[in-house]
């Protein structure tokens, strides 16, 4: 306690988290009391809500992580090296309270715990990706120990089979969406390639974010050899960034041509419809836009520029997890649904479910605020 | 002998949508009151024609206890199954309410029963099958919209309706394989 006295802005940090954090706990007791029926507002119509996608949104950072922080003790980018224990323990953290909020999400976890082992469907897209994402956990944390141990060749080699676990659990989930022939707008193999892909676009504005956090906004002077990582790390994001642009058109134009059934509905929904706004504000001028302008400007190439384009990415990404959940679903799967509106089904957030993400974003930040301040994440140089 | 396979045909120009089915199948199966719980459902298609002369149609429809069901293939815990006869099933001790077979359903057969704590969806009561009787929504239609029966067996009701008359499935080109005939 006498350390965060003397630090203010320390104790307001964990203050707000720790609020955060209640909000959650206090919105799980009430949704674990009275049912999710009555807290939640995902539908008959529209299953998964945003707990669904605030629980893309974090595995798909897990796998971001991994995969960036590949680059340095798998594939041997020096640079790299840099950010290893801190992009895979937040790689942990972000994992983790992935499955929080699923839990959240999924009646009967326990249930789910017993029966995945004692019946298992091994043609269900969801079974394997609870067990490659268990698989790729036990692997992260074996690679955070190596790492931790200055074990170099126990991290390389647990890297190597982590960054193959990765991108299986990872382009899996793609395919929990991309399978379901039911749904024209998640179905077909683009979801599963461009999972990997913007995976990689969070990774990289999240270490982004941690390595500016740990320096300019705990008043630390940033040891020399971050500045030149972070160029690189910019000129790589830029990169990320340009091919996701390329996959959103690509998402969009055969969702447009020759107007396909369900399909069509659903990208329009996105394109002007009710969810235009998420996407042409958030994903696209927040998420992609913004920081492309950031990362091309040679005078924003700087630890500030850098963490500013990344926060706006993961803001924009957090969104695009959110519209790519619902608009799957808004369409409906067939005439005479009631509540219909121009052809789509509703559905918004209930407090409830803001309250967990709320908590679940709490949760992670206070656990990885935490972990700095009892693990020694710094790389030593080799 | 053939293992028996059952299914619904259904006659649509024959539904008044009196929504009988409906209640029955309610009733029957102590399905909760709510919008969103039913296990079975009249589609009422546009209006047709100029007034005075005018037409509509209704479609009632119900789970299709697909050959091929995508439900089936999704569940992680297999709490969803098929009986012999083709029946899909859901053991609710297994469910994990996750809702991936309500997203993958093509035909929105399926809601969440908070009541049983498991998703739930139509099983041709498949208890009253056992005991000799026929579906609840068969029993009480007034004008006789569907006919149920095991389309294995050649001399059923049904299998005489399915060879005599043209027919047609929904959603065919998802290859779910559905097992609720429409008349032509």
């Amino acid at each position: 306690m006498a350390s965060f006295t003397k630090k203010p802005g320390e104790l307001l940090w964990f203050s707000l988290l720790g609020l955060g954090m209640l909000v959650g706990a206090g919105t799980a007791l009430m949704v674990l009391t009275k049912g999710h029926a009555h807290m939640y507002n995902v539908s008959r119509e529209v299953p998964w809500g945003i707990l669904i996608s605030t629980y893309v949104f974090f595995v798909v950072s897990s796998t971001g992580l991994c995969l960036v922080s590949s680059l340095g003790h798998v594939f041997g980018i020096e640079q790299f090296e840099l950010i290893g224990r801190r992009a895979i323990l937040l790689s942990i953290i972000t994992l983790l309270t992935g499955f929080g909020t699923i839990a959240m999400e999924i009646n009967h976890p326990i249930r789910m715990a017993i029966y995945v082992l004692l019946t298992p469907n091994l043609s269900s897209p969801i079974w394997w990706m609870g067990t490659l994402y268990g698989v790729y956990l036990l692997l992260l944390i074996g690679e955070f120990f190596f790492l931790m141990k200055n074990h170099h060749k126990g991290a390389m080699a647990m890297g190597i089979l982590g960054f193959i676990a990765a991108v299986t659990a990872h382009s899996n989930l793609g395919g929990v969406f991309g399978l379901l022939e039911a749904r024209p707008y998640w179905y077909g193999p683009f979801l599963p390639l461009y999972f990997i892909l913007s995976a990689l676009v969070s990774g990289g504005a999240l270490i982004s974010i941690i390595v500016y956090y740990n320096y300019q906004f705990r008043k630390i002077p940033l040891p020399a050899r971050y500045p030149h990582f972070l160029t690189t790390l910019a000129k790589l994001q830029a990169l990320f960034l340009m091919i996701l642009i390329f996959f959103i058109i690509w998402k969009i134009i055969p969702g447009l041509y020759g107007k396909p059934p369900g399909k069509y509905e659903a990208t329009m929904a996105i394109l002007t419809g009710p969810m235009a706004f998420n996407f042409w504000f958030f994903e696209v001028l927040i998420g992609m836009i913004a920081p492309v302008l950031i990362l091309f400007t040679k005078r924003f190439i700087n630890p500030f520029g850098v963490m500013v384009a990344g926060a706006l990415c993961t803001v924009g990404i957090f969104f695009m997890r959110y519209d790519l959940v619902v608009a799957g679903q808004i369409v409906p799967m067939r005439e005479g649904t009631d509540d219909v509106v121009n052809g789509l089904v509703s559905y918004a957030p209930s407090m409830a479910e803001y309250g967990i993400v709320l908590g679940a974003m709490a949760t992670c930040m206070f656990l990885y605020t935490l972990a700095e301040k009892v693990f020694d994440l710094e790389m030593k140089e080799h | 002998m053939n293992e028996k396979r059952y299914a619904i045909v259904l006659d649509t120009r024959r539904c008044i949508d009196c929504k009988a089915c409906t209640v029955a199948c309610k009733a029957e199966n102590h399905v909760p009151l709510g919008r969103e719980n039913h296990r079975n459902w009249i589609t009422e298609e546009e209006v047709r024609g100029q007034y005075p002369h005018l037409g509509q149609s209704f479609t009632p429809s119900q789970c299709m206890h697909c050959a091929n069901a995508p439900c089936k293939k999704v569940c992680p815990t297999s709490a969803t199954g098929r009986s012999p006869e083709g029946i899909v099933t859901v053991d609710e001790k297994r469910c994990i309410g996750c809702k991936y077979c309500m997203t993958a359903c093509p035909y929105d057969a399926r809601y969440y029963n908070e009541e049983i704590e498991a998703v739930d969806k139509c099983t041709f009561c498949q208890h009253r099958i056992l005991a000799g009787r026929v579906p609840a929504c068969v029993e009480t239609c007034p004008t006789k919209v569907r006919v149920f029966g095991d389309i294995n067996d050649p001399t059923s009701a049904i299998s005489k309706l399915l060879a005599k008359y043209p027919h047609r499935v929904i959603k065919e080109g998802l290859g779910t394989k559905p097992h609720l005939f429409y008349l032509i």
